[in-house]
């Protein structure tokens, strides 16, 4: 650890005050209370730029007047900004003057109005009239940058936030500027839709509406609106996020800071997934199944009694199928009512990470001051956490070591061997190819630790990689779950009971089967278990899902409809404020009220729950959950015909959420499978061109996609293009 | 009672006033002229092109102490051209029966959309009906009420327009 920096002590407008050294200007106003206005600066998007020069100041001693932004607080410096300088205040309004030359002043058209940083500086530093006789600069607008994002090219007052943030924080390069000087202008590359996970964040950048957002756009004003601080639970990060409701209904979500989490950012499924609350499809009753009659309406008390008398007839020949998207609040309360209350004691849980790891336990934002960062498993880590994806980004740019070892790292690796890549890094003599990553793990200083893949035992192989390192203080061993809050739902099943281990995976008839959520429908293996079932509950959201083998459904909630807790990949408990009403009852309170009927008493209001979490009794060594698929065999080498090992990966943009939303749509992964260089060179495949994917009786078509990172005889396709293929397939031109 | 007198003055008060010309008015039948600057019941207004001026800013709401106007914006396409620019009103509701008639909305307008006419007959059966909408806002009134002359009532220019 590094000695703590240097103090010096500066004086802005008369008041003097002591910074560490290498503070910038602005903040260190902002320290003494003195607020010097910005457009372009922003340190999150890396150094400062000096585009705007709205943050004029005097320096004494410089003849000129500076850019605060851009300089850094020396010791004795003297600055004086528009408070008390007629100069500086001269300099800022002549900027204003300028910016606005030809900016179109249409606020009462514009998205922003009302949260402009353009309109607010125009009228606290800006002159009151301008002087500009002659018709300004127009373009068309506004103009789709993608689906989700409109760009009106006359409000851009060139701060080139936007461009840093592609360029320098999510690293995709496509939105950029063109041309020069007065004709200056954002675009994206080559005109192609900006189709990237975090393109979202530029909206919230953008001090002006020349970037806004096509889901938020004219749906409110910012009188109109309240925010309510809560947490995003569409991925396992839990990014701290800002859900806008007006009238009643969720109208945008907007990050909100968490410096350890999220650092600010959104993906854009957090950002703009939230109108699947308002899907057509959306159930707002419950549906019992009546004999002659098919689905049918009926009130919550009817439900309550169907759902009451089926899972007395099961008796405890109960199971439970989570999405991970509970809180833990309606994973706790379904999980007593399955244990204490019926006497059940199996469940489906779509994850169940190992707490071997805790640990090692760290923020996320260790990760960016990591020296060396390793990244073990099959999936990418974008698609499935991806904030993490950015620190990993920001660690390499500040110089850090980041390898992926995998079907498409670095070091090339075969699917399913991260547990003995693991094992192999641990061992006091490495294989060749990772000799050197061992040894450059041994002697860092912080080393972060990624696992992104389905095995659930990743925790416990990391956390003896973590040990053997012997990890210390600002380092951090991190195990991607699934789902997003799988691991609080597996937490709480584990609380609610002691396990005495029944493993559904026979083919005997089951009692009943509880369904919980949207994605648990999705799972075959539920699929599988609703057929042996002779009472199948189902909580869910929408209908063409839920419909299929269900006796009773419920309509379920989203998460912006939800008060509760969630635990995200580091562990760390988050609340989330119900931001709208849901049309009827929550699952807690359904879930509750049966559980009474079975004699055990969840009070849905209290936080017992997490207490209880709190003092989490150690995992048994019995635990009754389904495992994981198995780590699959070393890999085959491509076969001369095209045989190659299918590496699936669970898109981000997939899921019924984000189906239910169609500015989304582009965002899906495309139909098409991912070849490694080599093999389709040698198969004479190249990008674009149609191939079939065989496996036994199941084929596919799909575009193939050229991905020089993968390891040869792999190919990597989404979840959800590869339905019914088996692990080896063999792959043909079309 | 000390002087019987007293009495009879007041009411030769009384019979005094018998005689005079009435002051009441008879209103429905007669109706007195509003002065000019009346504040009666909005209108909205379109351009001479037939465009709503409205382009469903929700200035006048949030400028509004009564919290009576709702405004809903959705945007033009070329099929369906509502406003000049990008946003018109979807939905332009104001509730009468909240609104105090201080003609903020008015003053709030950027583009002279909404303003204060001199209807002032606004009694309904029901609340509900005091809910005026777009359409209601926009149609032309269809009482018209007599105003006073402008030259003799209406106040001269203001400071700031006379300096200007
Ligand atoms: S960007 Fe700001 S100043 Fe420009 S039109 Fe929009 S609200 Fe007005
Ligand atoms: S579009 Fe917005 S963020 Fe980008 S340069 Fe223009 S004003 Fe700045
Ligand atoms: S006149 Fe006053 S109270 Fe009535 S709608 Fe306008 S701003 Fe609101
Ligand atoms: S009436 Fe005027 S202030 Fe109100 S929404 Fe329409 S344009 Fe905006
Ligand atoms: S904020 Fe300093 S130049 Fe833009």
């Amino acid at each position: 650890m590094s000695a703590p920096p240097e103090q010096v002590t500066i004086t802005i407008d008369d008041r003097s005050v002591s910074v560490p050294k290498g503070t910038g200007l602005v903040e260190s106003a902002l320290q003494a209370g003195i607020e010097i206005p910005v457009f372009c600066y922003e340190p999150r998007l890396g150094p400062p730029l000096g585009a705007c020069r709205m943050c004029l100041v005097e320096i004494e001693g410089l003849p000129k007047l500076q850019a605060a932004c851009t300089l850094s607080a020396q010791d004795g410096m003297v600055v004086r900004t528009s408070a008390t300088s007629a100069q500086a205040a001269d300099g800022q309004e002549g900027v204003l003057e300028f910016i606005l030359l030809n900016h179109p002043l249409d606020c009462p058209d514009c998205d922003k109005g009302g949260e402009c940083p353009l309109q607010d500086l125009t009228l606290r530093y800006g002159p009151g009239t301008s002087r500009m006789v002659v018709q300004k600069r127009t373009f068309d607008k506004p103009i789709p940058i993608s689906p989700l994002i409109a760009l009106d090219r006359e409000r851009c007052i060139l701060c080139y936030r936007c461009t840093r943030f592609s360029e320098q924080v999510a690293e995709d390069g496509q939105l950029v500027a063109l041309n020069r000087g007065a004709s200056s202008i954002i675009a994206t590359f080559e005109d192609e839709p900006y189709r990237a996970h975090f393109s979202g964040n530029v909206i919230d950048l953008c001090p002006v509406g020349a970037l806004t957002s096509t889901v938020y756009r004219f749906r409110a004003r910012p009188w109109e609106i309240q925010n309510v601080p809560t947490v995003c639970a569409m991925c396992p990060v839990g990014c701290n996020v800002w859900a806008t409701t007006r009238e009643g209904k969720v109208a945008r979500v907007l990050a909100r800071n968490h410096p350890e989490v999220d650092g600010g950012w959104l993906c854009d499924k957090g950002r703009f997934a939230h109108d699947h609350l308002r899907a057509a499809d959306r159930l707002t009753e419950p549906i019992r199944r009546i004999r002659m009659r098919g689905l049918v309406a009926v009130p919550w008390e009817e439900a309550l009694d169907a759902a009451d008398e089926g899972l007395r007839a099961a008796g405890a020949s109960v199971c439970v199928a989570f999405s991970g998207g509970e809180t833990v609040e309606q994973a706790d309360a379904l999980s007593r009512l399955v244990r204490q209350g019926l006497g059940a004691d199996v469940a489906l849980l779509p994850d169940d990470p190992d707490p071997a790891l805790d640990a090692f336990r760290a923020p996320l934002a260790a990760i960016r001051s990591a020296n060396v960062c390793l990244v073990v498993g099959d999936e990418p880590v974008l698609e499935r956490a991806p904030i993490v994806d950015l620190w990993l980004r920001a660690a390499r740019r500040g110089g850090a070591e980041v390898v992926t070892v995998g079907p498409a790292g670095a070091i090339a690796a075969p699917p399913g061997s991260a547990a003995a890549i693991c094992a192999a890094l641990a061992a006091s003599s490495p294989p060749e190819e990772l000799r050197e990553l061992a040894r450059d793990l041994r002697e860092a200083d912080r080393v972060a630790l990624v696992w992104s893949g389905d095995d659930d035992t990743g925790g416990r192989h990391l956390a003896g990689l973590a040990a053997a390192l012997e990890l210390g203080e600002g380092s951090g061993a991190y195990f991607l779950p699934r789902t997003p809050n799988g691991r609080g739902v597996a937490q709480a099943w584990r609380a609610a009971g002691d396990g005495r281990g029944i493993d559904p995976s026979g083919d005997e008839a089951l009692g009943a089967l509880i369904v919980s959520g949207d994605e648990a429908l999705r799972d075959t293996r539920v699929v599988a278990l609703a057929d042996r079932a002779r009472f199948v509950l189902t909580t869910a959201m929408f209908m063409n899902e839920a419909a299929g083998q269900s006796h009773v459904i419920l309509p379920g909630t989203g998460y912006l409809e939800r008060d509760g807790t969630v635990v995200n990949l580091e562990g760390r408990s988050q609340r989330l404020r119900r931001t709208v009403e849901p049309p009827g009852w929550d699952e807690l309170a359904f879930f509750a009220q049966l559980a009474r009927r079975f004699g055990v008493d969840v009070d849905p209001w209290t936080r017992a729950g997490v207490d209880e979490l709190a003092a989490l009794p150690a995992r048994s060594g019995t635990a009754p959950v389904v495992a994981a698929p198995a780590a699959r065999g070393p890999q085959r080498a491509a076969g001369a015909g095209g045989d190659f090992e299918l590496v699936r990966y669970r898109a981000l943009f997939s899921g019924a959420a984000v189906e239910r939303v169609p500015q989304l749509a582009f965002q899906r992964p495309a139909a098409e499978v991912e070849l490694p260089g080599g093999d389709a060179s040698r198969l004479h495949i190249a990008t674009g061109e149609r191939v079939v994917l065989r496996s036994g009786e199941v084929s596919r078509e799909l575009a193939a996609r050229v991905n020089r990172r993968l390891a040869p005889g792999v190919a990597r396709v989404a979840e959800e293009h590869a339905d019914g293929l088996a692990d080896s397939v063999r792959i043909e031109k079309a | 009672m000390q002087n019987p007198f007293e009495g009879a003055k007041g009411f030769a008060v009384t019979l005094g006033q018998i005689f005079r010309k009435p002051i009441t008015q008879q209103y429905p039948e007669y109706k007195r002229p509003v002065y000019p600057r009346f504040r009666g019941r909005h209108r909205l207004h379109r351009h001479e092109n037939g465009l709503e001026k409205c382009v469903g800013c929700s200035l006048c709401a949030a400028a509004c102490p009564s919290d009576c106007i709702r405004v809903v914006a959705a945007e033009n396409s070329p099929g369906n051209r509502v406003s000049p620019g990008e946003r018109y009103a979807r939905i332009y509701e104001i509730n009468l029966s909240r609104c105090i008639f201080c003609g903020y909305c008015e003053l709030a307008c950027p583009f002279d959309a909404i303003t204060l006419g001199n209807e002032f007959e606004l009694s309904e059966y029901s609340r509900d009906d005091l809910i005026y909408t777009k359409d209601m806002l926009l149609r032309p009134p269809t009482k018209t009420m007599p105003v006073a002359d402008r030259d003799l009532y209406d106040t001269p220019d203001p400071v700031w327009k006379r300096e200007s």
